[in-house]
């Protein structure tokens, strides 16, 4: 009997069951290579927002170009693309004409003036070459701007002892035209190593001055170099991938294949000559950043500058190696005016109790929790700084207290909107996309567009993730491995235009060009209509990515927001449910109740009326009548 | 099933009826009057079984309904992983093992209390549950997102008042004063986790020893085979 009971609860609960009408699962395939996350944190297959359209190694665009070495950052202007091929000790200027990349030169020194002389001068020899440069920043300016700025920069070309003056001549005037036999010749030079090197030197009379500058100049801080190496491993994990940093660079002369003529400004992170070095175009130095001086910097800091980037105001931001106070701020004289955006200290309250019980010795013994560092940044259209941080710890991401993506202000704040369903933290799913890559992403670039969205290039997974001014995730897409498309070591990536980006792979020293295909351009198309204000005309392009990718809750929100101020409230309502956005639902519903409410007040109104009011009239006709009659 | 028909005769017609509906008011004087009305519910016998069974019942059902029909601004249920046995089992699970963990403890702690007591009492204790939170999944489709603090803040109260009634039950079943109650309730939640461990524990143990058997009539299998 009491079998049947239990039946009779059983059947009741199917009811409730039935009543409950579950949706069904979503495919939980994950080897999509661009997709969406919902607002559950599951990924979503999209269509493809930028397609592969070039893969270029150095041989490919020119065959004397050799290979890239551990090339640490990209950087494109107009049709200029400049990479940093770090441990080779040069800067390569390509350029893009007609769908093809040519080199433009080759720089590895930099043409130095008298005036400049001074600030060039390192343990009483003027350097000109680049000792791995980490990053370069250009920027469009004109002669007056400079002049404002700068003042008079372009004086003698400085005169270079123990070198027979033609030879500074040489690389003055005859830039364009450089021996064939040199390039050979500094190749082999390059693979021998430190010693080597400095014994060899002496062999040729381009080697003189080199053997000298490594002699008096190079080899106090060769041995800095070296420590300071090891401890950016220890700090930051990434460093240069355990890659021993290359032998102080020979001078050698600079290879030009195109001369263009161009009003650009060049800011080159010449890294272990720690200074920034500021030239024309033409590589005339302008200004020279080194030798900071703070009270915040410590006795023994070397100025390790990795990223830069030159506002429209002058002033110069510098991410520097093992300084965690912030971007370190210099102004056009090249003055350290002070640091910008310090990543606040995270701190869980178990680390603090903990912190509490211990005593002073193990206190000192632990790890100080200091601020992270930031490792890249980049300059939008309006001034606003990008950064992005890697050290940072998973746990903190996945509680969205750490931020490893900051757009800072001038105030140094962060104006970072993050209004979308998850932080801009990349991927939110971390164990099961590759086997090989875990724990949350961890970001070493990032590029703003003129429409307020990014990109950030995460070097856990080789992924690119695209996000909306609002924080919402566009797309994500990339992966690692050797196929088009895939990466080993992503290092740098920039834009160059608005529908083509350029990412940089550090290991396998090429670039990947990735075109913007159409589902990613009315993506674009529906968010600049949105942000101008046409809110229908956005609601129709998001309609019809709709057609391409059903999963993309954001389309669902943009065609709710104009549902919603058309005044189709009910209408607007099931578009923000789709989406998973209960702000907007709730405004949706706010103004759909207050219809609805208005609809039917009156009716409601007159029937309590009727339900009160009609009785009393009835008792009183029918008292009245009694009365009547009685009377 | 002819017993059943009767037993459900019985509570329709007449007196079982009538004693059905006075011990489910009942439910509502003791939620009010919690000291006075759990003394009674076991010691006078003014509680039914039939009706404990209806509040636990209820509570299952609201708890599911609330899952389903609160306004999603609310309502934070992913669908494609919503499990209706998980749910109905996270709420009668928890409930037997705490009546098992109390009887356990009080049985040593002379309590006056029999099992059927301490689930009746708990039962009658979780009135509130139901009592409040169906009137809130309707309100919670008339309110905005920012009016909707009140179906937050009556649901919290619902469940710390029947917490607190659930303590009133323990003291008055078991006749305790209230630090020992209050120690009780607390041992109580300490047998739940161990009574869980063991459980788990058994059936990982038996699923071994199964498996142990099925690998050995495989072996037979095998070699005769």
């Amino acid at each position: 009997m009491k079998t049947t009971a239990k039946r009779a609860i059983v059947l009741l609960m199917m009811l409730s069951l039935l009543l409950s009408s579950l949706s069904t699962a979503m495919a939980d395939d994950d080897d999509w290579y661009t997709y969406t996350y919902s607002y559950w944190g599951d990924e979503m297959a999209s269509p493809n927002a930028y397609a592969v359209t070039n893969v270029i190694y150095a041989k490919d665009v020119d065959p004397e170009l050799g290979s890239f070495s551990n090339p640490t950052s990209i950087f494109t202007i107009d049709d200029h693309v400049f990479i940093c091929d770090t441990n080779n000790n040069r800067i390569v200027e390509l350029i893009k004409k007609d769908g093809k990349y040519e080199l433009v030169r080759e720089i590895y020194t930099v043409e130095v003036s008298t005036l400049l002389a001074d600030a060039m001068t390192f343990s009483g020899h003027v350097d000109p070459t680049l000792y791995n440069p980490t990053d370069i920043f250009v920027k469009k300016t004109t002669d007056k701007e400079r002049a404002e700025h700068y003042g008079e920069y372009k004086g003698d070309p400085y005169v270079y002892p123990d070198v027979p003056e033609t030879k500074t001549d040489d690389t003055k005037t005859d830039d364009t035209k450089t021996d064939e036999t040199a390039a050979p010749e500094d190749k082999g030079e390059e693979k021998s190593d430190e010693t080597a090197a400095d014994d060899s030197a002496t062999a040729t009379s381009e080697g003189d001055e080199d053997g000298e500058n490594g002699e008096n100049g190079e080899n106090g801080e060769n041995g800095e170099n070296g420590e300071n190496g090891e401890n950016g491993e220890n700090s930051d994990g990434e460093g240069d991938n355990g890659e021993p940093s290359t032998p102080p660079p020979e001078r050698k002369e600079n290879i030009i294949k195109q001369k263009l003529d161009c009003d650009y400004d060049i800011f080159i992170a010449d890294k272990q000559h720690h200074r920034v070095i500021h030239c024309d175009y033409d590589l005339n130095v302008i200004s020279v950043i080194r030798d900071p001086k703070d009270d915040t910097l410590g006795k023994d800091f070397i100025f390790r500058p990795e990223h830069i980037v030159n506002d429209n105001a002058h002033r110069t931001y510098v991410q520097a190696e093992g300084v965690v106070n912030g971007l370190m701020e210099f102004d056009s004289q090249g003055e350290f005016t002070g640091y910008v955006g310090a990543a606040k200290v995270v701190i869980s309250f178990f680390q603090r109790l903990w912190r509490k019980l211990q005593t002073k010795e193990q206190k000192n013994r632990s790890e100080q929790y200091v601020p992270t560092e930031y490792n890249n940044l980049s300059l939008d259209s309006r001034g606003f700084i990008y950064a992005t941080i890697s050290a940072l710890d998973d746990q903190d991401i996945y509680a969205g207290v750490a931020t490893p993506i900051r757009k800072l202000n001038s105030m140094g704040s962060d104006i970072l909107i993050r209004n979308g369903s998850h932080f801009p933290m990349g991927d939110v799913k971390w164990g099961n996309i590759t086997s090989t890559a875990s724990g949350a992403s961890k970001f070493v670039d990032v590029i703003a567009f003129e429409n307020d969205t990014y990109c950030c290039l995460d070097k856990t997974r080789g992924k690119i993730f695209a996000y909306d001014f609002q924080g919402n995730l566009l797309y994500a897409f990339g992966n690692i491995g050797y196929s088009r498309g895939r990466f080993t070591r992503v290092t740098s990536m920039d834009n160059l235009d608005e529908e083509t980006i350029l990412v940089l792979d550090g290991m396998r020293g090429c670039i990947t060009e990735f075109s913007m295909t159409s589902y990613g351009k009315m993506i674009n198309e529906a968010l600049d209509l949105y942000k101008k204000g046409y809110y229908d005309e956005s609601a129709k392009v998001w309609k019809e990515i709709l057609q391409y990718n059903g999963n993309f809750e954001l389309a669902y929100v943009g065609i709710g927001r104009a549902l919603l101020r058309q005044g189709e409230y009910k209408e607007a309502m099931k578009y923000f449910k789709n989406a998973h956005d209960s702000e907007n639902y709730s405004k949706a519903f706010r103004h759909y109740r207050e219809e609805v409410v208005e609809k039917y007040i009156l009716y409601a109104v007159i029937a309590l009326a009727v339900l009160i009011i009609v009785p009393k009239v009835i008792r009183k006709i029918r008292r009245l009548r009694k009365e009547i009659k009685e009377a | 099933m002819r017993k059943l028909l009767s037993n459900i005769a019985y509570y329709f017609k007449g007196e079982g009826w009538r004693n059905y509906r006075k011990s489910f008011r009942y439910a509502f004087y003791v939620i009010l009057h919690p000291f006075d009305g759990f003394w009674d519910l076991t010691h006078e016998k003014r509680g039914s079984m039939g009706v404990a069974h209806t509040i636990v019942i209820l509570t299952v059902l609201t708890h599911l309904w609330d899952r389903r029909f609160t306004n999603f601004m609310l309502n934070n249920t992913q669908w494609s992983k919503f499990s209706i046995w998980l749910n109905v089992l996270g709420i009668l699970v928890p409930l037997i093992i705490w009546v098992a963990a109390n009887w356990g403890i009080t049985t040593l702690f002379d309590g006056k209390g029999r099992f059927k007591d301490i689930y009746m009492g708990t039962a009658y204790a979780l009135t509130p549950y139901p009592m409040i939170g169906l009137p809130m999944i309707f309100l919670s489709n008339v309110v905005t997102k920012e009016e909707g603090v009140f179906y937050t803040y009556f649901n919290t109260f619902a469940l710390v008042w029947a917490a607190f009634l659930v303590l009133c039950a323990v003291l008055m079943i078991h006749d305790y004063s209230l630090l020992k109650g209050i120690v009780v309730v607390l041992a109580s939640i300490v047998g739940m986790a161990v009574i869980m461990f063991v459980v788990l524990l058994f059936f990982s143990l038996i699923s071994d020893a199964v498996m142990y058997f099925v690998a050995i009539y495989k072996e037979i299998l095998y070699r005769i085979g």
